[in-house]
């Protein structure tokens, strides 16, 4: 036992000897974590980003842009058309809605007006602005078509004398017509599961998501750096030096496994603070869970960097990879975008990948207030993940 | 010239026999960009985006308005973005939800059409409300799926109150004598609830953007990935001059006939070339196995030698302050994905808001930007803000690491 003590204590020192370390320990999960959950300078916005070009700058179109902005699905901009344009063409949104100029005054004589809409065909985000924006349009206009339908209705009954009592007809029946949607029933109810974390607003899943995907990320690449470490010690030489000494194979593995995973698990729990206080997810409704599912985790990411450390020659070349792989297996496993927006086909293969169920037993943990019952599956697969990367680490481990 | 040029040539030379480099140089960048053409579909044929929403729809009204949500869901034009499953057991269906099956199952309640629409003459029942019960993991489909639903809703409501207002105003006006009141509010009711689409005084014309409009995802990515394992690549460069001096190479090339300043550029032309070499491989490679087309090649050519330029100058500087190679590696990661995140390489694209100013002190927010008008059909013209900004930013800092290399005295004779 101490020997692994000794080789753990070991480890972490070699890890620590720069300072340069806690750049990546603390740092730069801490910076993008904030970013990325919007809480930094409102940056990275997880909601489908649509730009609105607001030609007519009436009231209406100022509640239309309101009701955008009040979705849960997109964050509209809005911009001058040269800039809305740029945007789109650059795909930086994913629609384009052109509310033209003259909309309020026509809207109000009762004619009917167009709004463009322009979607990106290789993109099926289109479609899902394209039904927030006529929800919005139909909330907007909702009133009017009701003074339209009861104008046309009465005009086939008797023409209007003129247009005078025309338009009075038409802003009594508007009238009446707001009224009544404003005391209509409410005919939907948004309910969710009993356990779910009280989550509501879109910011609130976006900070979920950043906190548990940056943590992943920031965590498994280092841990995936068990592999730079034994190369390093097979290069220098000092294996065959332990080779001399009476100490096993397993010994010296489970050392540099306890050491890893002893500092990965300290990082998690860190951000994980970080989480809870900066971005106030909710981590800690289960405390046991989220042990369990960290420690699994640990356990995979340090046993992938095992086996990585069998298969590289040089600790360059195992950092290279570890970095390399982790960053796209982050990727993959929805650590940086959500897993709902991945083609359904990919989202599917991506589950051959720990990462991605770190983060789906993560978000259990944060949106559905998970408990140790529901994180087992996770946490198994997991540690299946471990026990498969241990045996081909060990199979393959050699002194030299 | 020459001996600044061999100095150069033999940098570029031992980083790219160096597989460990590589990785990071070349395998990182392309993986990362086939990685996100996966996750964004930009690689399928179905496009990316959200798609095939998965949604149960439990319909226990079974009567017109509850009919026809189910069909709004099915229709065609939402076959794209939902898939829709029917299932006769709200508890089943909520199960299927609970197990992350599901992103939103919809409830349509007994009576629902009787509750908005009088039946024979009847008064309405009392209100009965659909229930969206939502995945709370999958924010961005439920609220699409919540829209779709509140839409029709809006439509049905539209109709109701259209019907109630017609006929009250009729009344109020005596075009219509009382007797006749439900009589006409039942022609009335029926018309508009057969129009119920057709009210809408707002009309969306939608329109998809052509395909020339419209080049692919991975025109912006791929640069994107390229430009931040760029700074990675700089900051190598500029480790060898310290790994020289650590090492004695330096000391031993002060002896020949080799001024400081020849070796302090030539320094800078193998990371230059290095960036250069690095960034024509990854966009060869993207053409050739990605099929992306880039435009004018001249102006490509120049945003190139513009944005490595910059680069270079950020690695020097780098060189210039760290005091061991050790400190070049781990600083130059941490600037390569600090600026690959300020500077919009992990996106494609320019970040928002004040981010997105802090950004343009990168080579990645100038050489995205370059890179994504070329993809828009820009020429050199479009890109002549580009260029000077890159240029002015490699001479502020070229000139900057030069003093601070000389201050330092790194290398004196």
């Amino acid at each position: 036992m101490s020997k692994i003590i000794a080789i753990a204590r070991k480890d972490i020192k070699i890890r620590f000897s720069g300072k340069t370390e806690l750049l990546f320990f603390l740092f730069l999960p801490l910076i993008f974590t904030l970013l990325l959950s919007g809480v930094l300078f409102g940056g990275g916005v997880n909601k489908i980003v649509m730009v609105v070009v607001d030609e007519d700058n009436s009231d209406i179109s100022g509640k239309l842009v309101s009701l955008l902005q009040s979705s849960e699905a997109v964050a509209p901009s809005v911009l001058a058309q040269e800039k809305a344009q740029e945007t789109f063409d650059n795909r930086d949104a994913a629609a384009i809605l052109i509310i033209p100029s003259g909309m309020e005054s026509s809207l109000k004589a009762g004619q009917t007006v167009s709004l463009d809409f322009t979607l990106d065909p290789s993109n099926n985000n289109g479609l899902a602005v394209q039904q927030e924006v006529q929800k919005a349009i139909g909330q907007i206009s909702r009133s009017l078509a009701v003074a339209n339908a009861s104008t046309r209705e009465a005009e086939q009954i008797q023409p209007f004398t003129d247009a005078t009592q025309r338009q009075a007809y038409y802003d009594q029946s508007l009238a009446t017509g707001q009224q009544m949607f404003d005391t209509a029933p409410v005919r939907i109810v948004i309910t969710q599961p009993e356990n779910a974390a009280e989550i509501q607003s879109q910011k609130e899943t976006q900070a979920a998501q950043a906190s548990a995907g940056q943590l992943i990320i920031w965590v498994f690449i280092p841990l995936l750096g068990t592999s730079e470490l034994m190369a390093y010690e097979r290069v220098w030489g000092t294996l065959r030096r332990l080779v001399t000494t009476p100490t096993r194979k397993p010994t010296f593995l489970l050392g540099t496994i306890t050491g890893q995973l002893s500092s990965g698990l300290v990082q998690m729990l860190m951000l994980v603070v970080i989480g809870v206080v900066l971005l106030k997810v909710p981590w800690g409704q289960n405390p046991l869970a989220l042990l369990l599912l960290l420690i699994s985790f640990g356990l995979a990411s340090v046993a992938m960097g095992t086996m990585l450390g069998t298969f590289t020659r040089t600790p360059s070349q195992a950092n290279g990879l570890s970095i390399s792989l982790g960053m796209v297996m982050g990727l993959l496993g929805g650590c940086m975008f959500p897993l709902e927006m991945f083609p359904p086909a990919v989202a599917n293969v991506a589950k051959i990948l720990p990462t991605t169920w770190a983060m789906m037993g993560m978000t259990q943990l944060t949106m559905y207030n998970a408990g140790l019952l529901q994180i087992l599956p996770y946490a198994a697969v997991l540690l299946g993940f471990s026990v498969v990367f241990f045996i081909v680490g060990i199979w393959r481990f050699r002194y030299e | 010239m020459k001996k600044i040029l061999q100095i150069g040539w033999k940098d570029l030379r031992v980083i790219f026999r160096d597989r460990a480099a590589l990785i990071l140089m070349l395998l990182a960048p392309f993986a990362m960009t086939v990685g996100m053409g996966l996750v964004t579909g930009a690689l399928s044929s179905s496009g990316g985006g959200l798609s095939q929403v998965p949604v149960v729809v439990v319909n226990l009204d079974q009567s017109t308005l509850g009919n026809a949500l189910v069909e709004v869901l099915k229709s065609p034009e939402l076959s794209k973005l939902l898939v829709v499953e029917e299932n006769n057991d709200v508890t089943a269906a909520r199960a299927l939800l609970d197990a992350d099956q599901t992103a939103a199952v919809v409830i349509i309640p007994v009576g629902f059409t009787a509750s908005v629409i009088p039946q024979d003459g009847q008064a309405i029942s009392a209100d009965a409300q659909i229930e969206i019960y939502k995945n709370p993991s999958r924010t961005i489909s439920t609220g699409v799926v919540q829209s779709i639903v509140e839409s029709f809703l809006n439509e049905v409501e539209t109709g109701r109150i259209g019907g109630q207002v017609a006929v009250a105003q009729l009344l109020a006006s005596g075009l219509v004598p009382q007797q006749q009141a439900v009589q006409v509010g039942m022609q009335i009711g029926t018309r508009l609830a057969n129009e119920r689409g057709n009210l809408q005084t707002l009309i969306l014309n939608t329109r998809q953007a052509s395909v020339s409009e419209a080049p692919s995802f991975l025109m912006y990515i791929a640069p994107g990935f390229a430009l931040l394992f760029l700074m990675y690549t700089v900051s190598l460069g500029g480790k060898t001059l310290l790994t020289e001096r650590q090492e004695g190479t330096l000391t031993r090339l002060m002896t020949t006939p080799t001024g400081p300043s020849q070796v302090l550029v030539g320094k800078m032309a193998g990371t230059y070339m290095l960036g250069l070499a690095q960034m024509t491989i990854l966009i060869t490679a993207s053409a050739l196995l990605l099929g992306l087309r880039w435009g004018d090649p001249l102006a490509m050519v120049i945003l190139l030698l513009t944005t490595v330029a910059a680069a270079t100058g950020w690695g020097m500087l780098l060189a210039a302050f760290s005091r061991t190679p050790g400190q070049v590696s781990s600083i130059g990661m941490a600037m390569t994905l600090l600026f690959g995140l300020v500077g919009g390489s992990f996106f494609g694209g320019v970040m928002p808001g004040v981010i997105g100013y802090i950004g343009m002190l990168t080579p990645n927010y100038w050489g995205q930007k370059g890179f994504n008008t070329l993809a828009n059909g820009g020429n050199m013209q479009d890109l002549l803000p580009v260029y000077a900004a890159t240029l002015v930013m490699a001479a502020i800092l070229l000139v900057i690491s030069i003093f601070i290399f000389r201050r330092k005295g790194l290398l004196q004779k």
